[in-house]
């Protein structure tokens, strides 16, 4: 074993994603057909696929998807939204009209010769078109159909006529309810209207959602070898989000609790908040009473508040104690800057009382800050992609490390149709005459 | 037509095959990054063996709201660890590192959530697995992965410093307001199914080639990576990106109103028919053609967005959620109460799904839990077996697995390799456990399943 070479360079010399490009890619084998119509979480599940090496063929409307359009205060990069710029990355995009018995026609071909189908219309409509599961499945036994919608393909609210948005799902998970500023005593919605459920500010329902899905496909295919078979895969957004919610079921079900907003404290955990500064804010942790005794020791209080009796966090957790201990910290916090804790933090890891236990101590930073960051820069994380059409574009991307089939961006998107004539050469050996007539008839 | 697919599910689900049965997954995780992975792929029918050490195991253990424990259990450390087989193995013991790579050595997945190098000191890491395992899947999950300035100052991390470190904690928040903590562990949680979407990957790999791989991953970097838009907007534009509150300054309309029963009602209508149809409901058809709203992206401008969302809060204030939600329903566009946790668990259509799902484990009895929310027709994910305490199946897996005597077993306890549960709390069987309940007999149970 080369156990000469410390670890970290060992490891770095072979999942750095400076070398992705050089290696093979885990799903090439696999070609995904993306049908997702005004839903990030469609998008986003078949990029997950496309990082991995499938073949993905992102299939649009003539006119393109709406979700293009769905851009921060409506900005376009050279004629594109910028969620989509995000999420368009390493598909092939074509059109093609599912209103027409056509484009129908085309579509069933074109499944014949895919692993995956990934759609978000609404239970019923591909069914309507005659392109549903049960159709698809007599063409392609070993397809898997994925559908992801606001309420599921079955069950009393499926047929909901109301359509599917990332703040949706995240007001129905019973999420954002519980997540807030405590309304200050004696006020009202009017004075502080920010003291209210709060969503999370990126679309995580829609994100999740698609990752769930993106896991479920990948179960389905492992099922897959071993019986030859496809199937139908449900994700409700709704639900997938809330199964994030890690503790407020049972607490309701079993002690009546319901979990309500707690400001950045935290219901189930002390030390763990975020704690003011003379600069900012930054994060304390400390899961283990160690680490909290640690954290008392660094800000010189170990004696004051008495840290070497405190022999479990049981009873710091509690609501009125947080409530307590909460002001006490953040008087001590209030005293540094966000570097001067962090560093405190780290030095004391090294030569404290307690090291190498140390209380976790981060930033709270803008996402501006996030991506100078030099760490997460070297770690390949905002590494520029160079893309055909758009030019140089940051995304986030190599969130995952691999030593044989690292994940790589290698275009960030492509207009409506880029692809028409390459993919539809290449699965339907359509010449150029044939698309113009197809594009004439408003098929593709 | 679907139908067919998806009819009574629930009902049928339990005697349906599992996707990922015959996956056997060693695990070494702590808290909510770590184990939740794991978590997702044992709801899938892997074989999940968790490896705490004893007598305290898991700090997730730990986790209870405001001190609250189910029978003896912290609702965060149930939620995470479903259907896993339960080992105390102190991997500080030379023993214990043997019965580890035995365990390794027959495995095709393991997962670690310690701090870099740490599984490597105790030699029992990657180099020394693959030496014994070549297709080994290995993965490691923290908050700054295995090199770089962060990792190489170890830095300890948990979900809240990647809330904060990414931005992400920023990006949810009101305007003016500080950086808001979300109440749920949204970058451990979505680190874990990351991670499983590289280790199924990797599987697949694998089965095509017979080569296993090692894959890392950062808390951090994985919740950069649902935060979309930020990125290429802060490079393009050179501004910081700004939080909304509960706008989505991407979708217009999509916001949060406060409505006349004192209760908050979420709104979305960005697409031609439902923006028309949410004008319909308020009674302002007219709005729909109006120069400020006529399209979407006109009405995504900061200046539109304020206005047409100020014409829907002053509306909403004189209809109640459940009107707002019937109006939805009728014209098309998205309208949803903001859901309590309760009102979640007395959902109907949340029920009749089988989302809310019944536990029913020998040793905590009956409880309601969240099921794995990727329905499939063919092969049901499911939740069937809850948590234990430290070291409950050691039993089972030294002879189950490894085939170990009795005489072995024991001499493992003597060493100290092998260990049970602390007298504590979170740790320990619940009260007036009878020494059998939940216990799986090594010839047993398990087949039957």
């Amino acid at each position: 074993m080369d156990k000469e070479q410390a670890w970290s360079d060992w490891i770095k010399e072979r999942d750095d994603p400076r070398i992705a490009h050089t290696k093979p890619e885990a799903l090439d084998d696999i070609t995904v057909l993306d049908l997702s119509y005004k839903s990030f979480a469609g998008c986003c599940c078949s990029s997950m696929l496309a990082e991995f090496g499938a073949k993905v063929i992102r299939i649009e409307p003539p006119e393109g998807d709406f979700i293009r359009s769905c851009t921060p205060y409506g900005m376009l990069h050279k004629g594109e939204g910028l969620n989509y710029l995000t999420e368009g990355r390493n598909k092939h995009h074509i059109t093609l009209n599912l209103k027409e018995t056509e484009g129908r026609e085309i579509l069933k071909k074109l499944v014949a010769k895919a692993d995956v189908l990934i759609e978000t219309f609404k239970p019923g409509v591909m069914d309507e078109w005659g392109i549903g599961y049960e159709d698809l499945k007599k063409i392609n036994p070993k397809l898997i159909f994925a559908s992801i919608t606001a309420y599921g393909q079955f069950g009393p609210m499926s047929r909901s006529q109301m359509p599917d948005y990332d703040n949706i799902a995240q007001a129905r998970s019973g999420i954002q309810a519980g997540t807030g500023e405590v309304m200050p005593d004696g006020k009202g919605y009017d004075e502080c209207p920010w003291a209210v459920p709060t969503k999370a500010g990126p679309w995580i329902a829609w994100t999740q959602s698609a990752t769930f899905m993106a896991v479920g496909i990948m179960a389905a295919l492992y099922w897959r070898w071993t019986t030859g078979e496809g199937q139908a895969l449900d994700v409700s957004t709704a639900e997938a989000y809330a199964r994030f919610d890690d503790y407020a079921a049972l607490w309701y079900e079993e002690a009546g609790v319901v979990a309500e907003r707690f400001g950045s404290l935290d219901i189930a955990a002390w030390l763990y908040c975020f704690a003011p500064t003379k600069d900012g804010a930054v994060f304390l942790g400390g899961l283990r009473v160690e680490m909290w005794q640690a954290f008392a020791d660094m800000m010189g209080k170990w004696d004051e508040w008495g840290a070497a009796g405190w022999t479990n966090l049981t009873i710091f957790t509690e609501k009125e104690q947080q409530l307590k201990w909460a002001p006490l910290v953040f008087a001590e916090t209030r005293k540094y800057t966000n570097d001067e804790l962090v560093a405190m933090s780290i030095e004391y890891s090294q030569k404290g009382r307690l090291a190498p236990i140390t209380p976790v101590v981060a930033p709270v930073c803008s996402p501006q800050e996030a991506m100078e960051d030099a760490n997460w820069r070297e770690r390949g994380m905002f590494t520029p992609v160079k893309d055909p059409v758009y030019g140089e574009v940051i995304v986030a991307q190599a969130q995952h490390k691999m030593t044989k089939t690292p994940i790589r961006t290698s275009w960030v998107c492509q207009p409506v149709g880029y692809d028409n004539e390459r993919i539809y050469k290449e699965y339907m050996g359509f010449e150029p005459s044939k698309l113009k007539k197809l594009k004439k008839a408003g098929i593709i | 037509m679907e139908e067919e697919a998806w009819q009574d599910y629930k009902g049928k689900k339990y005697s349906k095959p599992l996707p990922l049965k015959g996956i056997r997954v060693l695990e070494v995780c702590t808290l909510i990054l770590g184990p939740s992975g794991p978590g997702f792929l044992a709801m899938m029918g892997a074989e999940v063996i968790k490896c705490e050490i004893p007598p305290m195991g898991d700090t997730c253990r730990d986790m209870t709201p405001f001190g609250y424990l189910f029978k003896g259990n912290g609702p965060v450390f149930t939620h995470t660890n479903p259907n896993k087989y339960w080992i105390g193995l102190d991997l500080h013991k030379p023993e214990a590192k043997r019965v580890f790579l035995e365990l390794a050595a027959n495995s095709d997945i393991v997962e670690e959530n310690l701090r870099p190098g740490v599984m490597e000191g105790w030699d029992v890491g990657y180099r020394q697995i693959k030496e014994i395992n070549p297709g080994i899947i290995y993965i490691a999950k923290n908050g700054f992965g295995q090199w770089g300035k962060y990792a190489k100052e170890n830095r300890p991390s948990n979900d809240g410093a990647s809330q904060g470190f990414s931005g992400y904690a920023w990006m949810s928040s009101f305007p003016g307001q500080p950086p808001l903590k979300s109440r749920i562990y949204p970058c451990d949680d979505y680190g874990g199914l990351m991670g499983e979407m590289a280790v199924l990957a990797a599987l697949h790999y694998r089965k095509r080639t017979g080569q296993g791989q090692y894959i890392e991953l950062s808390q951090s970097e994985n919740i950069m990576r649902a935060m979309s838009w930020v990125w290429p907007y802060q490079q393009i534009t050179g501004k910081t990106a700004m939080p909304a509150g509960n706008r989505d300054v991407s979708i217009c309309p999509a916001d949060t109103f406060y409505s006349a029963d004192d209760t908050f009602v979420a709104i979305a209508a960005p697409a031609p028919d439902e923006f028309k149809g949410l004008c319909t409901a308020m009674g302002r058809p007219e709005l729909a053609s109006d120069p400020r709203f006529k399209d979407h992206l006109t009405r995504l401008r900061e200046d539109n967005a304020t206005e047409i969302l100020k014409i829907i809060a002053d509306w909403a204030r004189t209809r109640t959620a459940e009107e707002i939600e019937k109006m939805g329903e009728k014209h098309g566009f998205a309208a949803s109460r903001v859901y309590t946790v309760k009102d979640v668990a007395n959902d109907w259509h949340f029920q009749e799904r089988g989302f809310i799902t019944e536990v029913d484990d020998p040793l905590l009895g009956q409880y309601h839990s969240y099921e794995f929310p990727v329905m499939m027709a063919k092969t049901p994910p499911r939740v069937k077996r809850s948590v234990r305490p430290v070291g409950f199946d050691n039993e089972y897996v030294m002879t189950h697995y490894l085939g170990k005597s009795q005489d072995e077993i024991k001499q493992l306890y003597q060493c100290g390799a092998l260990g049970k549960w602390a007298d504590v709390p979170g740790r320990r069987p619940p009260a007036g456990w009878d020494g059998k309940a939940g216990i799986i007999m090594p010839e047993g149970d398990k087949e039957k399943e």
